[in-house]
Formats: C-alpha cells, sequence, structure tokens
C-alpha cells in the first residue's frame, strides 16, 4: 500500500513534465505503469495536456503566401481523394504518424465520444483495449531496454576509464622506478653545481654512465624572465653540449632529463645558462650553476 | 458555417470538401506554431502538410469530450515541428528570421473571421495566464514547450540544478493551469 502511494506521489510529481512531453527518458517508465492503473492521475495529466496546448495559442497566428497555402492544399487533397480510392490490393493506406498524446496509451473511458474512422467501420472496443495494452506494454518494454542499454553503457564507459587509469598509474610507476635506478644505481655518478649569483640556489647532475641517461634536479632556482628560458650544458674539451632547456616550478624546483653516451672522462663541467626561450647551440650567457666534474 | 467538431464528423466520412474547409480555417495557426519552433521558413510548408494529413487520417482518434478541436490539432502541429526540428538540429547555428510572429493574420475569408475570433479570445487568455508566471517559470515553459528540451537539457542550457528545474516546470505547469481556468471563466 504505502509502495502504491509512493509510486502515485512520484508519478504526480512528473505529470507536468510528461504533459509537456520534457520528462526524461530514465523517469518515464514508472509514471507509465502508474498511469495505466490510476484513472486520478490520467484525467490530471488529460487537464495538463489541455494546459500545455494553449500555449500554441499565445504564437501570433501567420499567414502563409497565397501560392504556399494554395500548393499545400491542393497536395492535402489530391491525397485525401487518393486515400479515398481502394488500393489495387485492397489494404488500407498506412497511417503516417501516432497521435502526439498519450491518451492513445490508455483505454476510453464510455464517457469518451470518439468519431467513427472511414476506414475501421468494424472496429471494436475490445480490439481498441488491447492494442491500447500492447502499445503500453510495448512503450514501458522499450523505456525498460533503453534503461539497461543506458546502464551498460555507463557501466562499459568507467571500466574504460579505469582502465586508462590502471595502465597511466603502470607507466608512472615504471618511470618512477627507472628514475630511481638513474639516481641511486652503483654506476651513476654525482656533480655538485653551485652558483655564485644566487647563494640559495642549488643543483645536482645525476649520471647514469651505465644508460648514458642524465638527470638534473635543482631547488631555489628563480623563475626566468619572459621570453628566456634555462639551458643545461655538458662541457667537454672540445664543445659544450646542450642536455636540454628547463623551467622551474612554482616552488622553485626543477628536474630535467636527458639520454647522451659520453666517455667518462670526457666530461668536464656541467653548467646552466640563461638564453632566449627557444634555446641556443651554443651558450650566449655567463652560467648561473656550475659543477665541475671531480670522478674524471 | 459548420463548426470543428461537425467539420470533423464529415472529415470521419471522407468529405473532401470539409477537409478543405479545416485547412482552410486552421492553416495560418498552424503555420505559426509551426514556425515558432522551427524558426526557418524551409520545413514549415512540409509540417502544415503532414499535420492536416494526420488529421484526415486519424480523425476517429480525436475525443470530443477531452479537448477542443483546435487544441488537438495544435498539439499534432507541435509534435510533428519538434520531431523535424529534432532531426534537423540545425536551429543553434542559424539565426531567427527578423520577421517571424510580426504577420497578423488579414481577415477575409468567411473561416479565417471565424478562427480570428475564437483564437483572438484564446491568444489573449494565454498570454494574459503566461504574464502572470514569474520570468524564469515563463523561460522554462518557453524551451519545453517551444524548443521540445528535456529538464535535463533545460537544467544543462540555463546552468540550473535538474530540481530547480523540476520544480519550475511544476509550479509553472499548475499556474498557468489556474489562471487559464480563471480567466476562461470570467471571458464567459
Amino acid at each position: 500500500m504505502t509502495g502504491e502511494r509512493t509510486a502515485h506521489e512520484k508519478a504526480r510529481q512528473a505529470l507536468e513534465a510528461l504533459a509537456l512531453d520534457v520528462l526524461d527518458v530514465k523517469d518515464q517508465a514508472g509514471v507509465l505503469t502508474h498511469l495505466a492503473s490510476c484513472a486520478s492521475c490520467r484525467n490530471e495529466l488529460a487537464a495538463l495536456q489541455a494546459t500545455a496546448a494553449q500555449l500554441s495559442y499565445a504564437v501570433r497566428p501567420v499567414q502563409m503566401s497565397d501560392s504556399q497555402r494554395d500548393r499545400v492544399r491542393a497536395l492535402l487533397l489530391d491525397r485525401a481523394a487518393a486515400d479515398d480510392a481502394p488500393t489495387p490490393d485492397g489494404r488500407t493506406v498506412p497511417e503516417p504518424h501516432p497521435t502526439p498524446s498519450f491518451h492513445i496509451l490508455f483505454p476510453h473511458t464510455p464517457a469518451e465520444e470518439t468519431l467513427p474512422h472511414k476506414n475501421a467501420k468494424t472496429a471494436t472496443t475490445w480490439v481498441a483495449v488491447a492494442a491500447c495494452i500492447v502499445a503500453l506494454v510495448s512503450a514501458v518494454t522499450l523505456v525498460r531496454v533503453r534503461r539497461e542499454r543506458d546502464t551498460f553503457f555507463t557501466a562499459y564507459q568507467i571500466a574504460l576509464a579505469r582502465n586508462a587509469l590502471v595502465d597511466s598509474l603502470r607507466v608512472s610507476l615504471e618511470e618512477r622506478n627507472r628514475l630511481v635506478v638513474n639516481l641511486t644505481g652503483s654506476h651513476v655518478a654525482v656533480i655538485n653545481l653551485v652558483s655564485n649569483s644566487v647563494a640559495s640556489l642549488s643543483a645536482r647532475m645525476f649520471w647514469d654512465q651505465s644508460a648514458n641517461v642524465w638527470t638534473f634536479v635543482a631547488h631555489n632556482v628563480p623563475a626566468h624572465k619572459t621570453g628566456r628560458t634555462y639551458q643545461l650544458w655538458l662541457v667537454t674539451a672540445k664543445s659544450k653540449i646542450s642536455a636540454g632547456t628547463f623551467a622551474p616550478g612554482l616552488n622553485g624546483d626543477a628536474i630535467a632529463r636527458a639520454t647522451y653516451a659520453l666517455p667518462k672522462s670526457a666530461l668536464i663541467a656541467v653548467a646552466v645558462t640563461d638564453e632566449p626561450a627557444q634555446g641556443s647551440a651554443q651558450p650566449t650567457s655567463i652560467p648561473i650553476l656550475v659543477g665541475v666534474n671531480s670522478t674524471r | 458555417m459548420a463548426d470543428d467538431a461537425a467539420l470533423l464528423r464529415q472529415l470521419a466520412e471522407g468529405d473532401e470538401q470539409a477537409f478543405g474547409a479545416f485547412y482552410d480555417r486552421w492553416n495560418p495557426l498552424v503555420n505559426a506554431v509551426a514556425l515558432r519552433i522551427l524558426r526557418q521558413r524551409d520545413d514549415v510548408e512540409k509540417v502544415v502538410e503532414e499535420t492536416f494529413w494526420q488529421v484526415w487520417r486519424q480523425t476517429e482518434r480525436y475525443e470530443v469530450s477531452r479537448n477542443a478541436v483546435q487544441t488537438w490539432l495544435l498539439t499534432i502541429a507541435r509534435s510533428r515541428a519538434l520531431e523535424r526540428r529534432h532531426t534537423r538540429k540545425q536551429l543553434r547555428e542559424n539565426p531567427l528570421d527578423d520577421d517571424i510572429g510580426d504577420v497578423v493574420v488579414q481577415g477575409g475569408t468567411e473561416s479565417n473571421l471565424a478562427m480570428n475570433v475564437e483564437s483572438t479570445e484564446r491568444r489573449r487568455v494565454a498570454i494574459a495566464a503566461l504574464a502572470e508566471l514569474p520570468a524564469e517559470q515563463r523561460a522554462v515553459l518557453e524551451l519545453a514547450y517551444f524548443e521540445g528540451l528535456s529538464q535535463s537539457e533545460i537544467a544543462d542550457r540555463t546552468g540550473q540544478p535538474l530540481g530547480t528545474i523540476k520544480a519550475r516546470v511544476r509550479s509553472a505547469m499548475q499556474k498557468l493551469k489556474g489562471r487559464l481556468f480563471i480567466l476562461r471563466e470570467e471571458a464567459r
């Protein structure tokens, strides 16, 4: 009993939206099921549908052009004449659309007067009732199937998102593991960099000589000026090799990684210079950080 | 001159002349509703044709005790127009026609004059009832009725919570129902 009352109240709250035909699909099944057994809600729905239809009257009537009006009129009368004529195989022409009203879902009460149909002389009330029941069951089934389809689709999307997240975490974890090895492995040389211009600025270069991987970590790096960037250099006796550019985070920390093969004895020093945003082929300013390779 | 119910009875018997008379009487209003929903003239003619064709084919479904003939007719017109609009989905990319809704029906034929008297009164009542609604409730009804948006879509469009939209729909419809009843009673 309580369940019925709850269903009634829920349906009642949705009738206005249903009358306007704006009730979300997921909410329709319960309301339609309730309407099939509740005359009170059906009457309220009919009243609300009549109310909704009045909104059309708020629109100012607009006359079609004479030619347009006459063309549509002629088309309609031609179709009507053809519709009255018997078809070669004796069948009636199918109807164009269902009536846009929930009235068709429910049996008519005896008090409701309907007009006889020109092509349905033998139609009886029980046939209409049966058709209505079939229509109702079909509508409810359709809504249910759509809802289940939506549920499965949502679950599928969630599963895909979870798989993507797991893959992403796995990649991230592998990257972290590699970083730890590049920083702490037995073949890693560490070069400390110091700054003459910024007292608090400090950095270290971790050179994994077995993997030719360079990991540069810096702290308290000042934000670079607009249009400028920091560039990392591997300094040998013959050249200064760019190991890439980097920018500090908001907290002044910076990390840069590069892969470059270099003989153990070739590296003299590591340096950082201030360069144009796109980087330079060779250093163009005095280094703000320098670290001498003491392991040669 | 036959009233609408009489015309529909003739339609049900296959009277094409009555069908023509019914079309002559109501095509301006059906045209206006289709134009208001579609906002482009291209598809309106087809919607008008399909609306009247559905009336011809489904006359027996009209329930005399339930609604006025024109209410039934306009319900069909709205449904056909929204169907075409959903299929086309071009509205948001296209600007409104400037002259939509500004063309007034010119009286002339007997049936148009009769339609004018009744629909003008209905229009007056509908506009008066709508005018008494708060602006946000009117806006929700506009989006629902003339643009065919679901409650969730209205919430997305307006940026309002779904619960707020549902409450506005309920409140607007109940107020409208009450006001229309009172205004019709006063007009009698």
